[in-house]
């Protein structure tokens, strides 16, 4: 095998097949313990279930139409407080892998004996459209995905460009479709952990009604690359009409204006790492006169107070851990564009640190890295320019 | 009276304890003298200082912020000067996207010997703040 990979038959559909692999790994005792979406009982939403009975597996969903809770959040409430002491598989999108790996390195989770499984996604559905009629939004979702057709799914997916394999190339295993006929797939290791299962559970390399591997996963790796090239594009222009939308005092103001100051963008937010959030701390309850001077100062104050400095203060502590995976956003209740508005600062922050939040568990923080010689821009110049006000003053 | 010469500008000086502050003790004992609207406020560490304290300072009433630590490979900290420059840039980062004037903000090394450079910070940001006007955020009330 020359090309890294495994062919993973598909025969009743591409979910079925992904539960088949994955029962089969967990009766073999590959992994202890799966954790996967699952359609709640109600049929009306999704949600991670920690699952070590392969019975239930049978309800799972690989890619369910929406994204309740952010995978990454799940993984980081599994193992916040210490290793796993048994073999996990997190069945989890590209953007939940990648919030994932912050949080491992922001030590808010740990990743020792999880192994992240990302699938090539197509994007979810807003929240609110879904539950309008989870059922049929069910079938537009796959009806959409099948398409390759972006435009029902949330603004962040719409304009997402690292929906695949190369956006996080260090997870355990991808399951990659995109360029590949209809009835197979491939399974891409992205670790010696994710090798080593592969070797394990002993996936053909070959299957008789598929392609070689290695044609499989030229096209596919070819594929990818042809719609990530078209959804940077788009979202280069996504980002420059949102910046225009948004700049300046006047036109942020009126995009934060119905904020209701509930914080549900930031308990959504898979990469918000603070154990305690300082802007529900008490270092911003502050005594009644210190409202009353700020009122004094600008003629009046909002209240609840701080709004703004909520949204810019949030920013700038996740605003480099940003995964662009809009949960923010699914979790307005004013539908206020923050998913749109934070992947904005984000790609900017991290562009100019040069920094892929997610990207790779041994990139350094680049608020805990640094270089002797860099960004020299910041630092402002010292132009002895008050000489002769010196020579007065002596 | 013109309008340029009413406009007193409300300046925060965030300065680390050793250097920053040294520059501006410094200043003291050689009788120098800076603007009386720029506010001096001394933190332990530049690196120490949160992003967010440079954007709340902003928001509430601040024309401008201005930051000094000690010079490269002096800091008491050995690198607190290096992550201060890296907060300092994601701060002008945001304000930078977000059109929100960046300008507003500087970083300046001041050692502790270097009390005119201190007094000269001071007066030329002051200098730079009046022409770059009022912060637009201060006077909203709707922040």
């Amino acid at each position: 095998m020359n090309a890294k990979g495994a062919v993973l038959p598909v025969g009743e559909g591409f979910a079925p097949a992904v539960i088949e692999w994955l029962k089969e790994a967990l009766n073999r005792e590959i992994f202890e313990a799966v954790l996967i979406p699952v359609e709640t009982p109600a049929e009306d939403s999704y949600a991670y279930l920690l699952i070590q009975n392969p019975a239930i597996l049978d309800r799972a969903s690989p890619l369910p139409p929406v994204m309740p809770v952010q995978g990454g959040k799940a993984i980081g409430r599994l193992t916040m407080r210490g290793t796993l002491n048994k073999r996990v598989a997190a069945v989890v999108r590209p953007c939940e892998a990648r919030a994932a790996i912050e949080l491992t390195k922001l030590k808010q989770a740990h990743l020792t004996n999880l192994f992240l499984i990302t699938l090539d996604c197509a994007g979810v559905l807003p929240l609110s459209d879904y539950l309008e009629d989870p059922a049929t939004a069910g079938a537009r979702f796959a009806e959409a995905v099948t398409q390759g057709d972006r435009s029902p799914m949330r603004p962040s997916c719409q304009i997402c460009h690292r929906f695949s394999l190369a956006s996080a190339p260090g997870v355990d295993l991808h399951i990659g479709t995109l360029g590949i006929d209809e009835g197979s797939a491939v399974i891409v290791p992205g670790s010696l952990k994710g090798e080593r299962i592969l070797e394990q559970m002993g996936v053909s390399e070959d299957d008789e009604r598929a392609r070689p591997v290695a044609e499989m996963l030229e096209r596919w790796t070819t594929q990818v690359a042809e719609v990530t090239e078209a959804q940077i594009e788009r979202r280069r222009q996504a980002h420059a009409e949102l910046q225009e939308a948004v700049a300046g005092a006047d036109r942020l103001l009126e995009t934060f204006s119905t904020c209701i100051n509930c914080h549900n963008c930031q308990r959504a937010c898979p990469v918000c790492y603070c154990r305690q959030c300082y802007f529900e701390s008490t270092a911003l309850k502050l005594p009644p006169d210190n409202y009353l001077a700020r009122a004094t100062a600008k003629g009046a104050l909002r209240f609840a107070p701080d709004t703004l400095l909520f949204h810019l203060g949030r920013a700038s502590h996740m605003a480099l851990s940003c995964v662009s995976c809009g949960a923010c956003e699914d979790a307005c209740p004013m539908d206020i564009p923050v998913g749109q508005v934070f992947s904005l600062l984000a790609d900017r922050a991290q562009e100019a640190l040069g920094y892929v939040a997610g990207r790779n568990v041994d990139d350094p923080l680049p608020l805990v890295a640094y270089e002797m010689e860099e960004l020299h821009g910041v630092e402002q110049p010292y132009v002895e320019i008050y000489r002769e006000q010196e020579v007065q003053d002596a | 009276m013109s309008e340029e010469q009413e406009f007193v500008p409300r300046i925060i000086y965030f300065m680390c304890s050793w250097c920053g502050s040294g520059g501006a003790e410094t200043a003291a004992a050689h009788h120098l003298r800076y603007p009386e609207n720029v506010v001096p406020s001394r933190v332990n560490c530049t690196g120490a200082l949160p992003p967010v304290h440079i954007l709340r300072t902003l928001i509430e009433g601040a024309d401008g912020v201005v930051i000094s630590g000690c010079h490269p490979g002096d800091c008491h900290y050995e690198d607190g000067n290096f992550r201060a420059r890296r907060r300092v840039a994601l701060v002008k980062n945001l304000l930078d996207t977000l059109g929100l004037e960046p300008e507003r903000v500087w970083f300046r090394y001041v050692a502790h010997g270097e009390g005119r450079r201190f007094v000269d910070t001071a007066a030329a940001f002051n200098d730079h703040i009046k022409r770059l006007g009022p912060n637009p955020l201060k006077t909203r009330s709707d922040t």
